[in-house]
């Protein structure tokens, strides 16, 4: 049973003296193998949520738990894949899957295994022995989201993760995160600002509000994805093209622009 | 990278570890650990310097012996700055100059500044000639480097707009190069600086009659350990003071740049 | 003026060229024409001479290659104390914020005084023998060794170490598989300048007093106003310099072979 909890969560950010509230009174909470998204304006604060999920940052009152025990430390049980994919430049693509499952104390039989089975479901087959500069963007992310799902963790927090990339990348990467997600279903906190990545990737989406951020409303995708049954297509323009996916794409879509509306940018 | 610690955690470890070094100063001299005139006590040191402000050591007294040591540095830093900077630039935007260039500095860029002090001595006897030769030694190799490397490293833009304005070479070198490379050209004096000042201490340890290097050598000679400590820290100190200015000279330079 | 590298045949062609009108000039100007005084710089065939008399007889105190071998020996025992202890000494303040105010104020008194300025504390300490120059190398070569493998820890890119965190390394693994390996360039530099120093101050240490040693020959020469053997002593220490920084350079592929380029995948 993984399930991250935010409870009461306020982030005070201090700069020049002088206090930022960034987030304000934050509840939320992510069941088992849900796939939660978090949308909202530039400096809403939700990588600062997902960040303290993982234990890099903490919140100034309330409290952030991730199976009911209070996050007070990074670590593989809660596998953070990062934007700008943080693999290790000397490290080749197998030494970096590697490099967590040695810390976990796995024998050597095991890890070589665990390692074998992510390269082939994240298509890296033939690129172990090459090193990250010599990768692609998309490439390396391969790497990093095989890294994180090969340490087995409760929880995968993703920090958008597919930022980085070019657009054409980016439809392939999700594609296969989902056909992941939907294989291996796993409980995920998934940051974004694209609402057409969140809608196609989580069963709940989580609307911010501009600084300070707060909650503004969270919709249901997965109940209509069931019941549109949206994996009955392969290929994501498919899916979005549906009346039931661009109607819940727009209502985001809608939120959200109140909340730029109200920002000066 | 471990947690930044606030103030007080601060303050606590830095005088926690200055009073660990003085500590241990004191103590190598309390355990006997050398003859008294060996290792002065730090507080003897510090007297000393005081002292040597008044009271001349090796036919002058501090402030004079620095004079002298400036007046050697201004020079060879000068002309190490005057002719490496520009000629970087120019190398950087003239290919065949740096092609001609490169191989001659390449050739003699490992050889120590203070292996020049022989020929230095052998030409220039005790003129300021000598110690110029050597602190220029010393001084131009960062100064061109940098330079060049400044020039070279400029975005392609900013020369792709000079051409279409119709600017000239000089006019580019210094009007749009030149701004381009502050950061890089002022590292490069900030290293020059160190260098030249360090080659000059060296000149003066084996080929001078006064300047700083002179006063250590002689304290040196005469056992006076607590004047050879206090000369190293002065030199020390003024080689801090030459590397403040020059960054002041940085933002000054820069003060266009950050509306 | 392309920023495109200038075609690597036509560099060494116009080197070549250089050099050689230049050793004509030097010619011309001493030899043929008598225009610069030979007791102010050697003809050509003097330094040869010169050369071939220190390589076969000798001269101060041994022949050429006892000059050299001293030298170097000296070099290589001061720089690899300096860099043994210098480089993790660097690490250590670079990791840890609470060694690094602790060793700062000695580091920073110690740090503004040139190294050569320590020669003549050398002496008075240890005398004109070996031990004095070793000291004097080991102080220049320290200082750079520390500022640069500081900073190569420091300039290790925070997604980096937040990756470590949560992957759970630490102590020694999180050492010797993310610190070093990641402030590996920046001590490179170090090593680099921390050679240089050596040099310099080897030579300086040695011209001021010692029995051997190619400062020594420069000493000794300069006494006897011998200004070919001048020259053939200061091309042998640019020789050393060059020789000695080309293995580091070696040395520096070796130990970073995620560096090569090889092609993008």
């Amino acid at each position: 049973m993984a399930t991250i909890q935010f409870t009461d969560v306020t982030r005070i950010f201090q700069r020049d003296g002088k206090d930022f509230l960034t987030l304000d009174q934050i509840n939320l909470t992510v069941q088992d193998q849900e796939f939660v998204a978090i949308v909202g304006p530039s400096g809403c604060g939700k990588t600062t949520c997902m960040r303290m999920a993982a234990g890099l940052e903490f919140p100034s009152s309330g409290t952030v738990k991730v199976n009911n025990v209070v996050v007070t430390e990074p670590g593989p049980d809660r596998a953070v894949v990062f934007q700008q994919f943080a693999l290790f430049p000397w490290k080749s693509v197998h030494e970096n899957i590697d490099f967590g499952l040695r810390s976990k104390g796995l024998p050597k039989e095991e890890r070589e295994k665990l390692i074998a089975h992510y390269i082939e479901l994240m298509n890296l087959k033939g690129y172990e022995s090459a090193y990250p500069h010599q990768l692609s963007g998309g490439m390396q992310q391969r790497v990093a989201i095989a890294r994180a799902y090969a340490l087995d963790p409760q929880v995968l927090l993703m920090d958008e993760p597919f930022g980085a990339l070019d657009a054409q990348t980016r439809v392939v990467m999700q594609e296969e995160l989902v056909r992941l997600a939907r294989k291996n279903p796993r409980t995920v906190l998934f940051i974004t600002h694209a609402v057409e990545e969140a809608v196609y990737l989580a069963d709940r989406v989580v609307v911010m509000t501009s600084r300070p951020g707060k909650i503004k409303e969270i919709l249901d995708v997965r109940s209509v994805r069931e019941a549109e049954k949206w994996d009955r297509h392969s290929k994501i323009e498919d899916v979005m093209d549906l009346e039931s996916f661009v109607h819940l794409r727009t209502r985001i879509w809608k939120s959200l622009r109140e909340e730029h509306a109200g920002t000066d940018h | 990278m471990t947690a930044p610690l606030n103030r007080k955690q601060f303050w606590r470890l830095t005088v926690t570890g200055t009073v660990a070094f003085l500590g241990f100063w004191y103590l190598a001299r309390l355990l006997h650990f050398s003859p008294p005139q060996f290792l002065p006590m730090p507080h003897e040191v510090l007297i000393k310097m005081i002292d040597l402000l008044h009271n001349p050591f090796a036919g002058a007294t501090l402030p004079e012996h620095m004079l002298a040591s400036m007046k050697r540095f201004g020079m060879g830093f000068g002309l190490a700055a005057l002719i490496g900077v520009p000629l970087g630039l120019a190398m950087g935007w003239f290919r065949w100059l740096d092609d001609v260039v490169t191989p001659l500095f390449d050739s003699v860029r490992f050889i120590a500044p203070v292996a020049w002090v022989p020929f230095a001595a052998l030409w220039f006897g005790t003129g300021i000639g000598g110690p110029t030769l050597i602190i220029f030694a010393g001084a131009f190799p960062p100064c061109l480097i940098n330079a060049y490397r400044g020039a070279r490293d400029v975005d392609i833009r900013y020369l792709e707009a000079a051409s279409m304005l119709g600017v000239g070479s000089f006019k580019t070198i210094s009007e749009v190069l030149f701004p381009a490379s502050i950061p890089s050209i002022i590292a490069g004096l900030r290293i020059g600086a160190g260098l030249g000042w360090l080659s000059l201490v060296g000149a003066e340890l084996i080929v001078a009659s006064s300047g700083m290097g002179n006063l250590i050598v002689r304290a040196q000679s005469a056992l006076a350990t607590d004047t050879v400590m206090a000369g190293m820290i002065a030199i020390g100190m003024v080689g801090v003071v030459i590397d403040v200015l020059i960054r002041k000279l940085e933002r000054i330079l820069l003060k266009h740049r950050n509306a | 003026m392309a920023r495109t590298q200038p075609k690597s045949y036509r560099r060494v062609v116009v080197g070549i060229a250089t050099v050689s009108l230049l050793l004509a000039l030097w010619y011309v100007a001493t030899t043929a024409t008598g225009f610069i005084n030979p007791s102010r710089f050697p003809r050509p065939h003097e330094v040869l001479s010169a050369f071939n008399f220190i390589q076969t007889e000798g001269y101060g105190n041994g022949k050429l290659h006892q000059h050299v071998l001293h030298s170097l020996k000296l070099v290589a025992m001061g720089f690899s104390v300096a860099v043994g202890v210098g480089v993790p000494l660097g690490l250590l303040m670079g990791y840890s914020r609470r060694a690094e105010a602790l060793i700062n104020p000695a580091f920073l008194l110690l740090r503004p005084i040139p190294p050569l300025a320590w020669i003549p504390l050398a002496i008075v300490w240890l005398g004109l023998d070996d031990g004095s120059k070793i000291l004097v190398i080991f102080v220049a070569a320290f200082v750079p060794s520390v500022i640069n493998s500081y900073t190569g820890v420091r300039n290790i890119e925070t997604p980096i170490t937040e990756a470590a965190r949560m992957l759970g390394i630490k102590g020694w693994r999180l050492v010797f598989e993310v610190l070093v390996p990641g402030a590996m360039p920046m001590i490179f530099t170090g090593l680099r300048l921390s050679l240089q120093a050596s040099w310099t101050t080897l030579v300086a240490a040695e011209l001021i007093g010692a029995l051997y040693g190619l400062g020594s020959i420069l000493n000794q020469a300069a006494q006897d106003i011998f200004p070919a053997m001048i020259l053939v002593a200061m091309v042998f220490v640019g020789v050393c310099g060059a020789s000695t920084t080309w293995l580091l350079g070696r040395l520096e592929n070796l130990a970073m072979p995620w560096r090569h380029g090889r092609v993008a995948a």
